[in-house]
């Protein structure tokens, strides 16, 4: 995939540009120009929307903190798919370990133990989810890659039917309430949003935005994401340029090339699954306290594909990719949310105002899978496929000569193991 | 004796799990790839059939306590299944250049897009066809047997779609490119056989059997846009557990695996892990699971793997 895209999307122009002035927006491809503008665009309206109120600060966060986690759960299938090509069709299977693990051990109303201090939630939760990774993967990564689709996504379904009537261990469909905030039992950060102002910005005369304690609450969490993101963004991006992510991308293109260079691939395979399913129960942990209630319904196999269309949409093998289709997926989860309460005008005088009948939940489904169809038709590589990020920019032999006009880009990158 | 009921139950659900895993693994072995959308292929032939009876429901008189109208319902069902998958892979797997993960990948976002048009229109709750219920056949009740006129009645279906895919596989030319095909497509085009007529014909069959399966579904439970998609992963294991590729082995897989699925109620009756924590140190003597109905699908799905580990060419393939 990645082949197509370092030459097909590089038009002579862009090289040109880079080469007269080596200025940062010059030396970006179409694609990436498109996604900073879409960006920008996007940052404007939602600056907009807070300002005139039509979005509450604290809502707004808690869509930051969604778009995070929706990161995070990318991330982790990246290191699985787009690393190591893995068809890893049981997310929500890791996502749900890991807000169970968290909810289990935090959570008042939980069943076994309950009460503890979320910090022992999150190594609960990673630590399950890299046990359940194991168990996994040491039957299904043998398999062929369309096997080891469906295998994944059966054995999701059987970690989801396990939690759904386990109820002595998991209350079962009712789930579980009254999970704490992350920060719950901190010296300064657990009485943070009780202990700031509430504050009230005026922008525009008539409607104030307030911030009040849920907005500090919401603001903690984001923080908390950010830092999940943060640290997942570096260690995957050292992982990607270590020698042990190289022997992963070779294993992608050709898994007989990798063994015949000595590589135990199994291994290998193996050490990819569990990395992405620890950041992918990372994704849960910080869900459970985000959303301070975990239910059987939040592993359906569903959550899996928003997950997938997120990679494939940002870019297999590519983070930065992955952390774009993150928000859009999420912005695609939330915006629809809203289509029933759009107002439409009917009439001319006078002038009614009626509600579309449109139903969020199947025009979401309807939305995710119309872009499956049309990103795999229109661009199989996805919007931001990995380049130059695949390699230390420091690698690049600055006293070769520059490419000719005509010439292809990857010639000068060293690209060549993609 | 519950047992015989179970079989009962075990045999119409087959039928069902039989008619479409033969086209997943037709589709499987001759467009080479799995097809995430085949579930909502049934959904779809399902809801063709709903709306259908709706109109003709009263028509003439009536077979197996089915009226007339029902069997001109499963032949729209039928075709309507085969009309959205023909003009989905027109439109949408033709123009593609993927490999078979890419197409495997659309696939699913085909199955939701057929799903989210049937719930659109007909909502996410569960319905029924007009048809009203009767009662179980008397004469087998003393045997502890609970089966319906139009339990029977899937089952004679099944077997006569089953069977008139059989006549055409083994006694027909067309046939005898198909399985040319599905064995080894090069050699089938090499050998002047026109291979993309054949494979349209494999999704019409196939189509069409999962669009009657869906129909059969629709009468066995209830329909909701949910059905097909619920249904796919048992039909993966009975089409692994035959063996991909192989019409005969898909059958036999369908049939093991709903088998397999109606019998897991005897499971209950064997309490060997429902306290295994009291042979454990340390652990509870509570813990344990016990195996009951909700488990049914579960169990099928570890065979799966089970079957993918020990012998990925499933029982009816070559071993390896």
């Amino acid at each position: 995939m990645a082949d197509a895209s370092t030459d097909g999307d590089v038009p002579p122009e862009a090289d040109a540009d880079a080469e007269d002035d080596p200025g940062y927006w010059a030396s970006l491809t179409v694609a990436e120009k498109g996604v900073v503008a879409f960006i920008g665009l996007f940052a404007a309206l939602l600056v907009a929307l807070l300002v005139t109120g039509g979005l509450g600060p604290a809502y707004f966060l808690y869509i930051v903190g969604l778009a995070g986690m929706y990161a995070l759960l990318s991330f982790g299938l990246n290191a699985q798919w787009g690393f190591t090509g893995l068809i890893n069709f049981s997310v929500a299977a890791f996502f749900g370990i890991g807000a169970y693990g968290a909810a289990l051990m935090s959570g008042s109303t939980s069943p076994i133990a309950g009460g503890f201090n979320p910090m022992y939630g999150l190594v609960v939760a990673l630590v399950a989810a890299a046990v359940l990774a194991v168990i996994i993967g040491i039957p299904t990564l043998r398999l062929r890659a369309d096997y080891l689709a469906i295998a994944s996504l059966g054995l999701a379904e059987v970690v989801r039917l396990v939690i759904l009537n386990q109820r002595e261990w998991t209350n079962g469909s009712a789930g579980v309430r009254g999970i704490p905030s992350f920060f719950e039992g901190w010296p300064v950060l657990s009485t943070f949003p009780e202990a700031m102002p509430g504050l009230e910005i005026v922008v525009i005369p008539g409607s104030p935005i307030l911030l009040e304690t849920s907005f500090w609450s919401a603001l903690l969490n984001v923080a908390l994401v950010l830092a999940f993101v943060g640290v997942s963004y570096f260690v995957l991006k050292r992982a990607h340029r270590s020698p042990w992510g190289r022997v992963l991308r070779t294993i992608r293109s050709d898994e007989d090339l990798a063994r015949a260079l000595g590589k135990n691939t199994y291994s290998f395979k193996m050490q990819s699954f569990v990395l992405g399913s620890l950041i992918m129960a990372l994704a849960g942990v910080f869900y459970a306290h985000l959303n301070l209630f975990v239910s059987p319904g939040d592993l359906d196999p569903i959550t899996t594909f928003y997950v997938w269309v997120a990679v494939i949409l940002g870019g297999s093998g590519s983070n930065r990719g992955a952390l774009f289709g993150g928000v859009l997926v999420v912005t695609i989860r939330e915006g629809t949310r809203f289509l029933n309460e759009l107002q439409v005008p009917v009439g001319i005088s006078p002038v009614r105002f009626v509600e579309l009948p449109i139903d969020p939940a199947p025009m979401r489904l309807l939305l995710i899978g119309v872009v499956i169809i049309l990103v795999m038709r229109f661009r199989p590589q996805g919007v931001l496929p990995p380049q130059r990020e695949l390699i230390w920019p420091s690698s690049v032999d600055e006293s070769t000569p520059k490419t000719p006009k005509s010439g292809v880009r990857e010639s000068k990158a060293g690209d060549t193991d993609e | 004796m519950p047992l015989l009921e179970y079989l009962a139950n075990g045999l119409v659900f087959s039928s069902i799990i039989v008619l479409g895993s033969i086209g997943l693994s037709l589709i499987y072995s001759i467009a080479g790839f799995a097809n995430f959308a085949h579930g909502d292929t049934m959904t779809v032939g399902a809801y063709a059939a709903l709306v259908t009876f709706g109109t003709v429901g009263g028509l003439g008189g009536a077979v197996l306590g089915l009226p007339y109208g029902f069997f001109v319902a499963l032949l729209v069902g039928l075709s309507a299944a085969v009309v959205v998958a023909l003009v989905t892979e027109r439109f949408v797997y033709k123009p593609l250049d993927v490999g078979s993960i890419g197409l495997l990948i659309t696939s699913i976002g085909v199955a939701f897009v057929y799903r989210a048009v049937v719930q659109i229109r007909f909502g996410a709750d569960f319905t029924r066809y007009g048809i009203q219920a009767v009662r179980p056949i008397e004469a087998l009740v003393p045997y502890g047997i609970r089966v319906t006129v139009h339990d029977v009645a899937i089952v004679i279906s099944a077997f006569v779609l089953v069977a008139g895919l059989h006549v055409l596989l083994q006694h027909t030319d067309l046939g005898r490119k198909m399985r040319a095909m599905a064995d080894n497509p090069d050699l089938a085009r090499v050998s002047g056989i026109r291979t993309n007529r054949i494979k349209l014909l494999a999704w019409v069959i196939g189509a069409g059997l999962a669009g009657a399966g869906g129909v059969f579904l629709g009468l066995f439970n209830q329909l909701a846009p949910r059905m097909g998609f619920n249904l796919l992963l048992l039909i993966f294991a009975a089409v692994i557990l035959g063996g991909i590729g192989s019409v005969y082995g898909a059958m036999l897989g369908g049939f093991l695996i709903g088998m397999i699925n109606q019998l897991t109620p005897i499971l209950s009756d064997i309490r060997l892990l429902t306290d295994f924590g009291a042979y454990l140190p340390y652990v509870p003597d509570s813990v344990g699971i016990t195996i009951g109905i909700e488990y049914a699908n579960a169990i099928a799905f570890v065979i799966m793997v089970a079957v993918l580990l020990v012998r990925p060419n499933g029982i009816a393939g070559e071993a390896v």
